[in-house]
């Protein structure tokens, strides 16, 4: 899975460091005095690394919980984000993280007992409310799960603090360490889908769609809360026929009284973001199509958007509650 | 194309002979030899002297983001036997302390180190790593001109502790770089395969520089035809960027107005791949 490893100075002998390690014999160590070294210089190739990325275990030394952008939630009042890990197992083109960092080697800060720690003293600032926790922001959450062990980690924490809620968003079918525990009402795991005619052109290396639906079934069967997350809406000329599908096909299994939460938002991207990833993809058709540039976010032209929106929210809605439902605002 | 420095003849020389490189210029001291692709300067020993000739080669031949670089040279190290040929996978000059990390995103059976550039010969190998005099004057300055991928050190052990740096002759570097050529060609082979996979999103396009040639663009105009350029080989890569209507038009303006008007009246249709890599 990993040919090299590079790995902090500082975190030479965490405990996790050894773990991790010992999963991949082959793999060459090289040690760096900071992870930067490695991350961030100008002159790097993300297509190319993309191919053969390395793993790079690092401290994160700030920033350990962040506010979530206005408009992300499903919900709750309070809402933070916290990126144990940089970078994506996957290779969706319309993925924002293919935008973001100079290089797609992954990174995996080890330290979880201080993301731990700034999520308690989050909880303390907000008193009795309720706390939101995305942890699928800079990363998908479940993919790496066998390697870093978050989600085993995270639980019990948790488990032991009902007024925080986190959402695990994923593609994932890594879901066995949730399975091996009791179900927390106060962990959402979250299922990210497009059609299938999306996902065949656009979500590379990820789970097709039957295999995350039946991840869900058991995860559901177990009693975790579910969330579906159809965001990124990708725009085609038979977008309607494409959903309509994919609805019927996820509604049709999964018990749509016992989910927790549905959001959607169409195709959206920070303009950097959106130039770079153009640059990266010159020869990508999602790329091609017609965009509207608005406050610096680079988007469907307004009526095209708003009738996915409108057309996405009613298919929806004969399937669950409005009250299910979180549409994600232009800018989130 | 691929560009190799080398500090000194006899390393070079198996190199030259392999690839039937010929002498086309000094310059500055430096020598340049080119054939098939590859240009090679001998820089002489020291990091000064690396970068200064990697500079030159740069500039002589113009070398562009897509350019592939290789240091190829002779290194020691503790405990490697001789005749080992590695990949630098940390290249750390010990003056400054300053680190480079070269990724790797090929598959080769090759081995790695780290790789210490020293100012003068190491005798005592105190560090397991090999040791070099070039790499840290060559990385920095080649990753100017090129993508770091593309950028590489290969080195062959050369002395050890049961052999020190006093018995490298010049023959013995010849025979140790000329028995690693397989390695080498390897290395080239796959550092080339990334290079067209890099260069493919750079190339320009023929049908643009025609429409440049025809019009008078503005360069805001030029950033909207390259765009549209872009957007039109996504889309319909078969047909020609050049439309017999354009032949009427009086402006730039127009012209652009003509291609977006044809883009924007396909159907949206993402291209369905092959289910290869489908998990």
């Amino acid at each position: 899975m990993f040919n090299t490893i590079y790995i902090e100075s500082q975190v030479a002998d965490h405990a996790r460091v050894a773990e991790i390690c010992a999963r991949f014999p082959k793999a060459t160590r090289v040690e760096c005095d900071r992870y930067g070294e490695v991350f961030n210089p100008n002159a790097q190739d993300f297509r190319l690394q993309k191919n053969n990325p390395a793993l790079i275990l690092a401290h994160k030394h700030k920033g350990h919980v962040l506010t979530a952008p206005q408009g992300y939630g499903i919900g709750g009042e309070r809402n933070h984000y916290f990126s144990h890990m940089l970078n994506c197992l996957y290779d969706c083109r319309y993925c924002f993280l293919q935008g973001m960092y100079r290089s797609a080697h992954h990174v995996l800060y080890v330290n979880y007992e201080d993301f731990a720690e700034e999520i308690d003293r989050t909880l303390a600032a907000a008193g009795k409310q309720a706390s939101w926790f995305f942890s699928g922001y800079d990363c998908d959450s479940l993919a790496m799960e066998p390697v870093s062990g978050f989600v085993e980690h995270f639980l019990p924490f948790f488990a032991a603090r009902p007024q925080a809620w986190l959402e695990l968003r994923t593609k994932s079918t890594q879901i066995r360490s949730l399975l091996k525990v009791e179900a927390l009402p106060n962990v959402v795991v979250a299922f990210s889908f497009t059609p299938d005619e999306v996902y065949r052109a656009l979500e590379h290396k990820v789970p097709g769609i039957e295999r995350r639906l039946e991840a869900m079934l058991q995860l559901q069967q177990a009693g975790w809360p579910l969330g579906l997350r159809f965001d990124p809406m990708i725009y085609q000329d038979d977008y309607q026929a494409h959903y309509r599908t994919l609805f019927a096909q996820l509604f049709s299994r999964l018990d749509s009284a016992a989910l927790h939460s549905v959001s959607l938002g169409t195709f959206r991207l920070p303009r950097g973001y959106f130039k770079k990833m153009v640059q990266l993809y010159p020869d990508e058709r999602l790329f091609a199509g017609s965009f509207e540039t608005c406050n610096d976010m680079v988007s469907y032209p307004r009526a095209q958007e708003q009738e996915m929106t409108d057309f996405c929210t009613q298919e929806l809605l004969r399937h669950i509650p409005e009250s299910l439902l979180f549409p994600c605002s232009l800018g989130a | 194309m691929i560009h190799i420095v080398s500090a000194l003849p006899a390393e070079a020389r198996p190199l030259i002979d392999h690839f039937r490189l010929h002498e086309k210029s000094t310059s500055g001291g430096f020598r340049i030899h080119q054939g098939n692709g590859i240009a090679l300067v001998i820089s002489g020993p020291g990091k000064v002297a690396a970068a200064a000739a990697t500079a030159l080669l740069a500039s002589r031949l113009a070398a562009g983001t897509q350019a592939t670089w290789l240091n190829i040279g002779i290194a020691g190290h503790a405990d490697l036997e001789i005749g080992q040929g590695l990949l630098a996978h940390r290249i750390t000059d010990r003056a400054s302390g300053q680190n480079w990390y070269p990724p790797r995103v090929f598959d080769l059976p090759l081995e790695s180190a780290g790789l210490l550039t020293v100012d003068t010969p190491e005798n005592d190998y105190p560090q397991a790593v090999a040791y070099d005099m070039e790499a840290s004057g060559f990385y920095p300055v080649a990753a100017r001109f090129s993508t770091s991928e593309l950028v590489q050190c290969y080195k062959v052990i050369s002395d050890n502790r049961k052999q020190g740096t006093g018995s490298v002759s010049a023959q013995q570097c010849t025979r140790l770089i000329a028995a690693r050529l397989e390695e080498i060609d390897s290395l080239l082979q796959s550092l080339g395969d990334l290079q067209q996979q890099h260069h493919g999103r750079h190339a320009g396009n023929d049908d643009v520089n025609r429409l440049a040639g025809q019009w008078h663009f503005t360069v805001s105009q030029q950033h909207q035809l390259a765009d549209l350029a872009r957007r039109w080989c996504a889309l319909i890569p078969d047909q020609p960027l050049w439309l017999d209507s354009l032949k009427t038009h009086d402006s730039a303006a127009r012209v652009l107005n003509t291609l977006r008007e044809h883009l924007d009246a396909l159907p949206t249709r993402l291209a369905a791949e092959t289910g290869a890599d489908r998990v």
